[in-house]
């Protein structure tokens, strides 16, 4: 094992929920999976005192507008979660996460610049880490 | 997966096209050249490559940002005509399709002109004139 770039980076995504397949021209992907904490500060309490609540798990990827990829924008008026995969590099391909979501989708056009698109995503379910983390 | 791709055929192509156009060599009869002219030229076309940014996207580039210096360069001894020169230049390059093998154009702009006159380094009583502008080609790499 040893640190990798992110320059094979993948954002995968199904619409039906089952084999996600890869979103191409993206270049960028972050989640964010903090947990709520509950202020339970008591009186007497030296400093502020909390409890873990729900874990959230949102995030984004970026990339190029690209009109033959457009697996994103059906994904904005589905009704239904889809299975979106974010994996840091494709040369170990059975590390990623991955879930159902609800994806949001941004489209950035300047006269002098590439397209760049924005996908924004929302937990529909559990989101699960592979492989596994064994206590 | 990316395609492989070679970076020079954006500066072959820009070069071809310049030469393959009868009004610019009718104006500058020695040709278009990468970065200098052949000894003796008096009147030409120089492209040469300011800056070069590879865009990356996951698993390859996604495309080449490159910014050209394009201009005309002529002796002051042979009266050339810098002005239509200058003009049929950007009639040629701004805003026009350049098509590269390997790659799918995406823009092809003028961002900056440039007008200079030079003196030559041998003998003062000569001048060179230089006329083009700072050109941006941007060049899509398909991805498979």
């Amino acid at each position: 094992m040893a640190i990798l770039s992110g320059r094979y980076g993948k954002v995968l995504y199904d619409p039906a929920g089952t084999l996600p397949v890869e979103i191409v021209s993206i270049s960028s992907w972050k989640m964010s999976q903090k947990t709520d904490k509950i202020d339970v500060t008591c009186f007497g309490d030296t400093n502020k005192v909390y409890v873990p609540g729900m874990k959230d798990c949102t995030g984004e990827f970026g990339g190029f507008w690209n009109s033959a990829e457009r697996a994103l924008w059906a994904a904005v008026d589905a009704t239904t979660p889809g299975m979106l995969q974010l994996m840091p590099n494709s040369t170990e391909p059975t590390f990623f996460w991955e879930g159902l979501a609800y994806l949001d989708a941004d489209i950035d056009t300047a006269v002098a610049d590439a397209p760049k698109i924005t996908g924004t995503f929302s937990a529909a379910g559990p989101w699960t880490m592979e492989p596994p983390i064994t206590p | 997966m990316t395609i492989a791709v070679d970076s020079s055929n954006i500066d072959a192509a820009l070069v071809d096209l310049l030469n393959a156009d009868a009004s610019l060599n009718a104006l500058l009869p020695d040709g278009t050249f990468m970065d200098e002219a052949p000894p003796g030229a008096k009147r030409f076309v120089i492209v040469s490559v300011l800056d070069a940014r590879d865009i990356p996207r996951f698993g390859g580039r996604a495309y080449e940002d490159t910014l050209y210096l394009i201009k005309a360069v002529g002796l002051s001894m042979l009266n050339p005509n810098m002005k239509a020169a200058a003009f049929r230049l950007d009639q040629l390059l701004d805003d026009q399709v350049l098509t590269v093998t390997g790659y799918t154009p995406m823009m092809l702009h003028r961002e900056e002109r440039v007008r200079l006159t030079e003196v030559d380094d041998i003998d003062s009583t000569i001048r060179w004139y230089h006329r083009g502008g700072r050109y941006r080609v941007m060049q899509a790499i398909p991805q498979v």
